[in-house]
């Protein structure tokens, strides 16, 4: 037993004297840990903890407008947009082209239009458009049952209570209770509800409909609100789903693999290339150039593949943009070797590199937007994804692929790439300066 | 050919070289003999100018030697110690990529590669893979690497580390060869062997200083005896061990005393003290001093402690 114990306390001393060993089993865990609880921890909480950005225009004047206007302005799930910016940075409020041109330019992911005939004397329900962008799938479904359940939530009195006031207004005040009696049995016999409800809802239980089958209310409820939903972007792609993931699954990839070529350098450095290649007219500014350039082009090459591969399997169209995909691919794949020649120049070993490659990527990917809208993360979360290479590539891409946008339009996503990229550069140099690697 | 000037390489820790001067001449078979961590690497790195001294100066064919100076770079060749190879690529490719930095015409590449892997057997190897290859494969595949540009001075570091001796003759054969035609040769090593057999001059370096340089002979006629002494150690020379030290200074090795004579030494007095304690001659072997005798005369200490 002592010999065993013995063995153990070496292989204690031995994980302990290994700086890179117990970073990744301690230190790397922890903080993706707390990354990932803040993003996963919101999206469990139904992303509630952030508001989700609802554009909005009520052009009706109807107290039922008002009224959801008024509830959705102090929901804790919503912030309305009520208005642009025009060139001039002056505020202007939405109007029906204006409202549908802030989603199409992808804003906001969805615009909420209350139209003026929203409550018609002859129609039975409530009819509201609904404007959406599904570039971020789950983002946008989240707004659409928020949304409903929102306004389901807080509108039906009203709506009820409506129309018993219209019943009793044209009857007189006996028949008039009398018809929504009888319009109350009429509507339970055939929706299959108690006649009791219908007349005096509860307005707290509306939402977990007590009695009377699930696609009977469900009818009746989609009868009383009426959400004309109309899609601005994207109703051409043949696969939404492919279009939206590609981006994110590819950014992630390439970073894996530049971080793998940019260790390689301390491959050449232990078997002594990197000294036999200095020894020869080659200086280190050739070799950090050759090495920038070698994995910049295999990025490319990468992300073009793995793109050609979603056209192939998924029909993901990258023809019809294919030059600013060109464009975003190649300022994307510059800043992510700008990346690997940094963890290059800050590691000592190739197994540091990857260490720290290893931990960065996650953490980008996940706060990027790699693997879900940054839109339901927490603010912090989502100003720190400003400045990850993943949200401005995974942007980029998603511009150029779902949107068709034009080279002005991805023009600040190219600029923030290649300023990232030539701010990572500059630390490097400095840092290949001071010479781990040379 | 080669001229270092009071040159100082300090490190965090430990100062390399300390103030080392040495002129190497044109066509010399120059060798640099120390200890491991005797600076020798680093003075190879500074030659080749991977490394910039903190004070001093190298001079090469009359160009200075700087991080920045790639020309004189073209005439030299350096064998690193370690195998400077990629292992996933055959010993051609290897050749070819190496090659190709000095700009060399394709044809004459292609025939200068033929020619050096002809020169240490491996040209019917070349297609295959570098990490088929044995050790003393690997380390003559890295001393042609670094001659494709048919420099005027190789500069070896320790070159033969870890290889076995016939591969090891092959490359002192091969050196010596190329010698001959008129390359200068700077050859570190902490084997007094090799340095015997190679070199024409030698300077010994200690803790980043040359503590001796010369000819070999130069460097064993200055010391102060002709002769050193071993001595089998049993019984009787451990129990008589006082009179043995009556001649000199004893060092107790494994097998055996070594005894450095006192200056004044006499053979016949030496052998008529043994006749007369009864230690029998059969104990004793006289050997010529070698360069080991002179590094343990200067130091106190042997090449490979």
């Amino acid at each position: 037993m002592k010999t065993v114990l013995q063995l153990i306390r070496k292989d204690y001393k031995l994980f302990w004297s290994d700086r890179r060993a117990v970073s990744m089993t301690f230190i790397i865990p922890i903080a993706l840990i707390i990354i990932w609880g803040a993003v996963f921890g919101n999206i469990n909480k139904g992303g509630t903890a952030t508001k989700l950005h609802l554009a909005f225009l009520n052009n009706s004047t109807s107290p039922i407008g008002k009224k959801i206007e008024r509830v959705l302005d102090s929901s804790k799930t919503f912030v309305l947009i009520k208005s642009y910016k025009d060139e001039n940075g002056k505020r202007i409020p939405f109007d029906t082209s204006s409202i549908q041109n802030f989603v199409r330019k992808g804003s906001v992911s969805a615009a909420l239009v209350i139209p003026v005939d929203a409550l018609s004397d002859t129609a039975f329900g409530l009819k509201l458009k609904f404007y959406y962008d599904p570039k971020n799938d789950l983002e946008m479904q989240m707004i659409d049952g928020m949304l409903q359940k929102t306004i389901m939530t807080e509108i039906p009195d009203i709506f009820m209570q409506g129309m018993k006031n219209q019943a009793v207004k044209f009857l007189g005040s006996d028949s008039g209770k009398a018809f929504n009696n009888e319009i109350a049995k009429t509507v339970g016999k055939y929706f299959k509800i108690d006649p009791k409800w219908i007349t005096n809802p509860p307005i707290d239980s509306l939402m977990s409909m007590s009695g009377g089958s699930d696609s009977a209310r469900n009818s009746f409820f989609q009868n009383i609100l009426q959400l004309d939903k109309v899609q601005l972007v994207g109703q051409d792609i043949a696969n939404p789903w492919a279009t939206r993931s590609v981006g994110g699954w590819a950014m992630m990839f390439l970073l894996f693999t530049l971080t793998a070529t940019s260790s390689a350098l301390f491959e050449e450095k232990k078997s002594g290339v990197v000294l036999r290649l200095l020894a020869s007219p080659i200086s280190r500014v050739q070799i950090l150039w050759s090495k920038y350039l070698y994995n910049m082009s295999l990025g490319f090459i990468q992300l073009l593949i793995l793109f050609s591969a979603g056209a192939l399997l998924y029909q993901i169209d990258i023809f019809s943009n294919f030059i600013n995909l060109v464009l975003i691919i190649i300022a994307a794949a510059t800043a992510c070797t700008a990346f690997g020649m940094l963890l290059s120049s800050i590691s000592r070993t190739a197994g540091q590199a990857n260490g720290y490659g290893m931990f960065l990527i996650l953490a980008m990917s996940s706060i990027g937007g790699a693997w879900f809208p940054t839109s339901f993360m927490p603010d912090f979360i989502q100003t720190i994804s400003k400045f990850t290479i993943v949200y401005w590539s995974m942007d980029g891409i998603l511009q150029v692929l779902w949107r068709s946008a034009g080279i002005i339009d991805i023009l600040l996503n190219i600029g923030i790439l290649i300023g990232i990229a030539a701010l990572i550069t500059s630390i490097s140099i400095w840092q290949f300066k001071k010479g781990h690697v040379f | 050919m080669i001229k270092i000037n009071s040159i100082t390489k300090r490190y965090p820790t430990i100062t390399a070289l300390d103030n080392i001067s040495l002129t190497i001449n044109k066509q010399e078979f120059f060798g640099l003999l120390g200890p491991n961590g005797a600076g020798k690497t680093t003075l190879m790195n500074l030659l080749v100018g991977y490394l910039n001294p903190d004070q001093g100066e190298i001079h090469i064919a009359g160009e200075k030697v700087t991080q920045d100076g790639l020309h004189t770079r073209k005439n030299i060749g350096l064998v690193p110690q370690s195998l400077a190879l990629y292992d996933d690529l055959s010993a051609q490719d290897n050749l070819d990529i190496f090659g190709s930095f000095y700009h060399i015409e394709k044809n004459l590449l292609k025939e200068r590669i033929k020619e050096k892997l002809e020169s240490v057997q491996l040209y019917e190897r070349r297609k295959d893979k570098v990490k088929t290859f044995s050790g003393g494969m690997k380390r003559r595949l890295n001393l042609v690497a670094s001659m494709l540009h048919d420099p005027p001075i190789l500069l070896c570091d320790e070159p033969t580390v870890g290889i076995d001796p016939q591969s090891r003759n092959a490359i002192f054969d091969y050196l010596l060869m190329l010698n001959e035609k008129g390359k200068t040769i700077v050859y570190t090593t902490h084997y007094m062997e090799e340095a015997e057999r190679l070199c024409k001059r030698i300077a010994i370096i200690d803790f980043g200083k040359i503590i001796a340089e010369g000819t070999i002979d130069e460097l064993i006629e200055k010391l102060p005896y002709d002769e050193t002494i071993l001595i089998t150690k049993n019984q009787i020379t451990v129990s008589k061990i006082d009179v043995l030290k009556q001649f000199g200074s004893i060092i107790d090795e494994d097998d055996h005393f070594q005894l450095k004579p006192n200056a004044g030494f006499q053979l016949s007095q030496f052998f008529s003290s043994l006749e007369k304690h009864t230690i029998s001659y059969k104990f004793v072997e006289l050997h010529k001093p070698t360069l080991e005798s002179y590094f343990l005369h200067l130091t106190g200490r042997r090449l490979r402690d």
